[in-house]
């Protein structure tokens, strides 16, 4: 099966997108990431829900997981409140930390996408033609249903 | 001919350590290959010599107290001691930097100074987020603490275990000769911070509240290993305390306690030994192996000599020195090569004195240089590069700079009160 037919429609956000929006976007349809665009519609990067966590959750805590238990109900929400003033953008890593885009043509085999997959290390890989639009996404999901189909009972 | 070789080995190694051109492993290791290729150095000088070879009872001292901090530290004992001791400071940003400062140095006189402030970091950032108070002052205000506390016993920092292992000297003479000076220098730190760190004292009562609603007995992840552990370290603290009626070396007491510990908390021993820093172990025996390499080819012998002769009896001048050029030189390089090279040296010094309290005071006026003297620039010590990392990783950087024109101020106060307890301690009232 090729990317073309493995594509699904996919929500775009674009860099100016508010962060909690995004995030909400990604909770509400069940994402695991969401596909950026540039200013002219072009794929800029995909957005995975775990950056959005990294950003949402201090390093202090990362370095130190057994600080989170400390928080009581209020402490939590006041962390998550830190993403309604910031951007896309500000959620994404630093240029020179970034891979390159995980994206593939439509003409991409199944496991050309599992392979892009796995070296971008990322759960969506979009779909873009040669006009650089994005057709769609493909997720680790979508991939999975086609890679192993259910095997009816007997 | 072999000599000057020998001399061009080691100091080419120190100057790729102290210039950190390649990995300091990578240096001490290549160095010690260099004295083995040389012919200098075999088997029998550099592993089982008590004179040359590597020192295991500081290697084994270092593994035994990584291992137990490793245990230590999955209980999360740090941080709710450090929310604890802030809650009681109801939020007031200087009596909460004052906690965090004896937390700091207390728990640094009995742990490594790196563990512990890679424990209290990630809280203090905690605690100054909710009380909003800028967190680099306190950063730099704990890993000074560190810096000082780790001064006051023989596993605090690792020039003092590698002093213990030269001198003969005991737990208890660390205490009793380091731990004193170390109370001083804290007070001393504690009112300089004030000054220092003044503009970071904002009290903002309206977050009060927002701190004294973390709940500290959630940070504990284990109680029956916290307790375990507890009992562990305190019978470890009494061997320390006793080796010398024991008769066990300090680094037996310390692989006694971490064998205990592994043992009776049934975790796995994979976690267990995760925190154990096999890079600084191994670092550790590149330069025993370089400096046995000097001993055994009597440079150290020709340069005590000379020093000797050079001090002549007048113990106070030389331990003026020591203690100054010590403080000056930890500022600039590793502290623990600059020990390393240093303690033969202090050994023939102090023999040749006999036993008087004078040339004995060299010991204490090394450890205290050496150990002070890491706060004066960012580099000066390993815990300063830590906690410069943690804070740039939590987007607070500090710059070389913003350390060091803290560092220098307190290591030149905290090294001449220091000389003075040396001179009143052990040449006017001796």
């Amino acid at each position: 099966m090729r990317a073309r037919e493995l594509a699904e429609q996919f929500p775009i956000v674009s860099l100016t997108t508010n962060a909690l929006t995004a995030a909400r976007t990604m909770g509400d349809q069940r994402h695991p990431g969401l596909i950026v665009c540039d200013g002219e519609g072009h794929p800029h990067t995909v957005l995975p829900g775990s950056q959005v966590l990294r950003f949402m959750i201090p390093s202090y805590i990362q370095d130190d997981p057994a600080l989170a238990r400390v928080y009581d109900e209020r402490g939590s929400d006041e962390l998550l409140t830190k993403l309604s003033t910031k951007t896309v953008q500000e959620l994404l890593p630093k240029r020179q930390d970034r891979d390159e885009l995980p994206v593939v043509d439509p003409d991409a085999t199944s496991l050309e996408v599992a392979a892009v997959m796995v070296q971008m290390r990322s759960p969506v890989v979009a779909v873009v033609d040669e006009d650089k639009q994005v057709l769609g996404a493909i997720t680790l999901s979508r991939l999975f249903q086609v890679l192993f189909p259910a095997v009816p009972e007997a | 001919m072999t000599t000057v070789l020998v001399v061009i080995v080691f100091t080419t190694a120190y100057i790729l350590i102290a210039t950190e051109r390649i990995h300091r492993v990578a240096a001490a290791l290549g160095g010690a290959a260099m004295m083995v290729v040389l012919g200098v150095v075999n088997a029998e000088v550099a592993f089982f010599s008590e004179r040359t070879g590597v020192d295991w009872n500081v290697i084994f001292l270092l593994l035994g107290m990584m291992i137990m901090v490793g245990v230590l530290r999955q209980t999360g004992v740090f941080e709710f001691v450090a929310i604890w001791a802030a809650k009681r400071a109801k939020g007031r940003p200087f009596a909460i930097m004052v906690m965090l400062i004896v937390l700091t140095a207390v728990a640094s006189a009995l742990l490594d100074n790196v563990t512990t402030v890679l424990l209290v970091a990630p809280v203090t950032l905690l605690l100054c987020d909710r009380i909003d108070a800028p967190p680099v002052p306190f950063l730099i205000a704990e890993v000074m603490a560190s810096n000082i506390g780790g001064t006051a016993t023989l596993i605090g920092d690792p020039p003092n275990i590698i002093i213990a292992a030269k001198s003969g000297l005991s737990f208890n003479d660390f205490v009793l000769n380091l731990a004193p000076i170390v109370v001083v220098l804290l007070l001393v730190f504690i009112v300089m911070a004030r000054v220092m760190f003044r503009s970071a004292f904002t009290f903002h009562p309206e977050k009060v509240e927002a701190l004294m609603a973390l709940d500290e007995r959630e940070a504990i992840t284990d109680r029956k290993l916290l307790i375990k552990s507890m009992v562990v370290l305190l019978a470890v603290m009494i061997g320390f305390v006793s080796h010398s009626a024991l008769h066990l070396e300090p680094s037996m007491v310390a692989l006694l306690g971490a064998g205990a510990l592994v043992a009776i908390s049934k975790l796995d021993v994979s976690d267990c030994i995760a925190d154990v820093e096999w890079s600084t172990l191994v670092f550790f025996m590149g330069l025993f192996i370089m400096v046995g390499a000097l001993i055994e080819v009597g440079v150290i012998g020709t340069i005590s000599k000379a020093a000797t002769e050079a001090v002549d009896g007048k113990y106070f001048l030389a331990s003026t020195v020591l203690l100054f050029a010590s403080g000056a030189l930890s500022g600039i390089v590793d502290n623990i090569p600059y020990v390393a090279t240093m303690a033969p040296l202090v050994a023939d010094l102090v023999s040749s004195g006999g036993g008087d309290a004078g040339a004995n005071a060299a010991w204490w006026s090394l450890a205290l240089g050496a150990d002070l003297g890491g706060n004066a620039t960012a580099v000066g010590a390993s815990a300063n590069v830590v906690v410069l990392g943690i804070a740039a990783r939590n987007g607070h950087p500090i710059s070389f700079w913003q350390f060091t024109k803290y560092g220098l101020i307190v290591a030149a106060v905290t090294i001449s009160i220091a000389w003075g307890y040396v001179a009143l301690r052990y040449f006017m009232f001796a």
